[in-house]
Parts: structure tokens; sequence; C-alpha cells
């Protein structure tokens, strides 16, 4: 008599393939757990991804989560996972095709999906600055709140993101320039919005672990820049620590 | 102080759609039942809403992702995460499914039926068993809707749930709406399976409504619970006394109104049965 595992295993076989064998009754009823499978995945993929669901379509959108599910399946009991590796399987799948801008799409839902579910650390002021030195300010590390995401992308899609936020909006232009911000949680809901350019490269440095002269190096930041770039973490309550870098401590 | 132990009156699921209502109106429901696995993350409007409504209302986790019968084992970290909740929430109950969902890496998120056979009995009871003592309390399993048999089954349902509650020492969490769906499509007898269970192995229940497609039941919980069904709640209160009720509606899910309206059904017959025994 066959193993539980070897059951499970040919009953997981009938769900992949309808032509293989399985011993239940009735047999033609395991098309229920196939489109249960299907559908489960493909909901939870929608949910994750309601924006690129919307520019393609309801159809083309299933022909997307059927081709990724079976490169990737559900690897977990917690459905919430699946739309882990989407972007990366739509930059490889729609690569140079005229879709080629969703993977970019999918990575800023996909950011925004994790940042609604992390915790917001309390903020601290800009008055933290008030304890170090001037000449220490350069060597400062900013802990940021973890929620923070950035995107940059060669086509608009906080454009499109934002004008897709109800069924059936109009197309936006793929051929508007490029964008570039960020994703972070608030007590509130979640925030999704563009940044400048300079914003961002400074912002991408210290998130990155850099002192606070270097990203503004980065960013080829002005004295102005700086003091606009500094006041926007702080007024943004995107900062959560502040540290002197290793080896620039106050004596 | 948080609300306590789940009282023997019903219940309802907490579905996102109903957090701000349920939080702002405080329905007359004795407790709240809620997918474990939508509340494992660590922040988010999810888990604030049921942090509140918890404050409220006793609360049980029902877990749909943890495969306690799968021959290739419990993923530990799903175990872990259940196990978080646990501690972050205080559940008074725990409950998760007589079923498998994955095998071979492959996770089909469904809770899928299994074989009724001795050694799927041992299997489930011993993952049982060491998932009761990673997480630190005594589960209840609940049957699940099926819509096959498999050809290897040699023990009746409620046989296979009997011996699992044995050799776990788990509860069961009695699902009447599922006993009267697989009771359609395997052509069994639903009486039969609530005459067959062990009296006093039950510590909950679950009523929903089911679907129809041709000759089949489909489990959707997506409308009212149905008359047969209802009658047989009837019957197997009578048979396990005023347990927990949970009404459950998860697919064209109503107005918290008619959820609510839906679980006082379920205590009026649990009125009528404390009225008998009176």
């Amino acid at each position: 008599m066959a193993s539980l595992r070897e059951l499970q295993a040919s009953f997981a076989a009938a769900l992949r393939d309808d032509a293989a064998a399985c011993a239940v009754l009735p047999l033609e009823n395991l098309s229920i757990y196939r489109n249960n499978a299907a559908i489960g995945f493909r909901t939870a993929l929608s949910l994750s991804f309601p924006v690129v669901r919307r520019r393609v379509g309801d159809d083309y959108f299933r022909q997307l989560a059927m081709r990724y599910r079976q490169h990737h399946p559900s690897r977990s009991g917690d459905l919430h996972w699946v739309g882990k590796g989407f972007a990366a399987f739509l930059a490889e799948d729609l690569q140079g095709g005229e879709y080629a801008w969703l993977a970019d799409l999918a990575r800023l839902e996909w950011s925004r999906e994790q940042a609604a579910v992390t915790t917001t650390h309390a903020a601290i002021s800009v008055d933290a600055l008030a304890r170090f030195a001037p000449e220490q300010l350069e060597h400062l590390v900013f802990t940021l709140q973890p929620s923070l995401r950035l995107h940059a992308s060669d086509y608009p899609i906080f454009t499109i993101w934002a004008a897709n936020q109800v069924e059936n909006a109009p197309p936006v232009d793929q051929s508007m320039p490029g964008e570039c911000g960020l994703v972070r949680a608030r007590i509130d809901g979640t925030e999704v919005r563009t940044l400048e350019p300079g914003v961002f490269s400074y912002l991408s440095a210290l998130a990155a672990g850099a002192p606070l002269g270097e990203a503004v190096n980065v960013a080829g930041l002005d004295q102005s820049g700086l003091v606009h770039a500094l006041g926007f973490v702080f007024q943004e309550a995107l900062v959560c620590a502040v540290t002197l870098k290793v080896g620039h401590a106050a004596h | 102080m948080r609300p306590g132990p789940i009282p023997a009156c019903a219940g309802i699921g907490l579905r996102a759609i109903h957090h701000d209502a349920l939080i702002n109106e405080r329905p007359a429901v004795g407790w709240i039942e809620a997918h474990t696995e939508n509340y494992f993350h660590e922040g988010g409007a999810a888990v604030r809403a049921l942090e509140r409504a918890r404050a409220s209302y006793p609360l049980s986790l029902h877990g749909v992702g943890l495969s306690l019968g799968s021959a290739d084992g419990v993923d530990r970290e799903h175990l872990a995460r259940v196990k978080h909740a646990i501690t972050r929430f205080e559940p008074a109950l725990v409950s998760e499914h007589a079923c498998w969902g994955h095998s071979g890496g492959e996770f089909f998120n469904d809770l899928l039926p299994l074989p009724y056979t001795d050694e799927a009995v041992e299997l489930l009871a011993r993952q049982v068993g060491e998932a009761q003592d990673a997480l630190g309390m005594r589960l209840l399993i609940e049957n699940v809707s099926a819509y096959v048999a498999f050809e290897h089954s040699r023990l009746h349902e409620w046989e296979f749930l009997a011996g699992v509650a044995d050799l776990s020492g788990c509860g069961l969490l009695l699902d009447v709406n599922n006993v009267y769906v697989s009771s359609k499509n395997l052509g069994l007898d639903a009486r039969a399976f609530i005459e067959g269970l062990p009296a006093g192995s039950v510590g909950e229940i679950h009523l929903a409504g089911h679907a129809r497609n041709g000759s089949v039941l489909i489990d959707d919980h997506g409308s009212h619970v149905c008359e047969e069904v209802w009658q047989l709640y009837r019957h197997a209160i009578t048979r396990f006394g005023a347990v927990p009720t949970l009404i459950e509606w998860d697919t064209n899910i109503p107005s918290l109104a008619t959820l609510v309206a839906e679980s006082q059904r379920a205590d009026r017959l649990l009125g009528e049965l404390r009225g008998l025994a009176a």
C-alpha cells in the first residue's frame, strides 16, 4: 500500500498536471482543488499588485500569474509572501517588450506592501543635533524609519501608480521622464511620493549608512541644498536615531 | 485587563472589512475569531485593529497554513510565527485543520484532505502534539470539507478525528457546514459523523454557508448558513452541549449587522438548549 508521503506526492502531481494519476474519487473533483490553488495564488498576487493588474487587465494578469506560479510556486503556508519574486520575474519575462516598465511598477507596489506592515518608530527632532559640535556634523550617521524604501526608475512609475488608484483610469504616457521617490509607513497609512533627484541621492546614501558629509557629497548638494535636505529628513519624521560614525566620538 | 476565555455562545469571524465597524460599534457578540496568518506582520492597520478589538472581545486564533498533516513535516518558521502571534495577542483558543497543504516544497495554500488510515492518524497526531508542545497550549483541530476521498481510506472520518484527539490530546473543532458539504459530495451520513465523534471532544463549532456548482457543494463561506446545517447544528449541540459557536463568512462578506444577526440565531439555539437543560 502506498505511504502517506506517496499519496500526497501523487495528489500534488495531479494538482500540477491534470493527466497525472491519483487514487481519489471522484477524480474529476480534483479540478476543484486545482482551481482553488490557482485562484488563491492569483488573488493574493492581485492584492499585492493592484496597479499592475489594473494596467494590464484581468486576462493578461491571469496569464502572468499562471506563468509566475509555474516558475515560482508558493513556498509558504502564508500566502502574503507569494509576490516576493514577482517583480524580478516580470523583469526577466517582459524584458525589452512594451510592458518592460511593469517590473519597476511591481517593485514599487511590493515596497508599499512591505512598508504598510512595518512598525513605525518614534522619530527624533532636529534638536538632537544640538549635542554635537559643528565639526562633528559631517560624521553623523542617521538611523531612518525601517519602513523607508527608495525607488528610481527609467519610467514614470510614481505617476502611473498615483493615476491608477481607481479602476479604469486613463493610461499614462510611458515615454515621460523617469522618476525617483520614496515609500514609507505613516501611522495612518502608507506614503508614496516622488523626490527631487538630489534629495533622493542624499537619502539613498543615508539609508545605506553613509555619514551626513558623504551623503551630501554624493548628492552634489551645495550649502542651501544641505540645509534643505537636512531639514527634510527631520520634518518628514524619517530619523529615528543619530550617532557619530565610529572614530569620531566626542572627547 | 483583557477579556477572558471564550464563552459558550456565538462569535463572529473577524475580517478586515469589519475592523472599523467592530471597534466603533462594539456589537453584542460573545467573542471573535481571527485568521492567524493575517496577523503575522509586526505593524500595519490589521494588527493595530486586532489589538483594539482584542481589548473588547475574547479572541480565538484560527490558522489555515500550518499543514499539520503533511508527510513532509511542519514548517518550523510558520510554527514560530504562530507562536509569536499567540504571545502577542494572547488568544484564549487556538485552532488548526486536519489537513495537509504542501508536498515536495510546493505549498498549495488549501486545506487538502487526508486519507483516513492508521498511518495518517499517527502522523497527524504526532505533528499536532509537536505543535502543541511548541505553542505551549492545546489545539482544537477542525474537520475540513472534502470534494474527493482517497481509495486508501480505511476509517470513517470521525474515527480518524477521534484517534488524532486521543493520541495527541487535542480537542476538536466541529465544522458542521464542512460535515454537510462532505456528506453531500461523498455520499456520507452527516448525522452518523456527529454521533460518531466522542462526547466531550468538541471545544468549538463552526457554521458557514456554501455554494452549489452542479452536483458539488463548494465550501465558500459566502452566504447564510443553510437550514439543513442549522438542523445538524441543533443535533450537534444536543450531543456536545453548549460550546462556543462561530459564524464564518469569508466571501461576499455582508454588513457587520447581518453577520451579527446570523450569530444571534446560533445564540437562540444555544439558549433553547440551556432552557431544556434547566
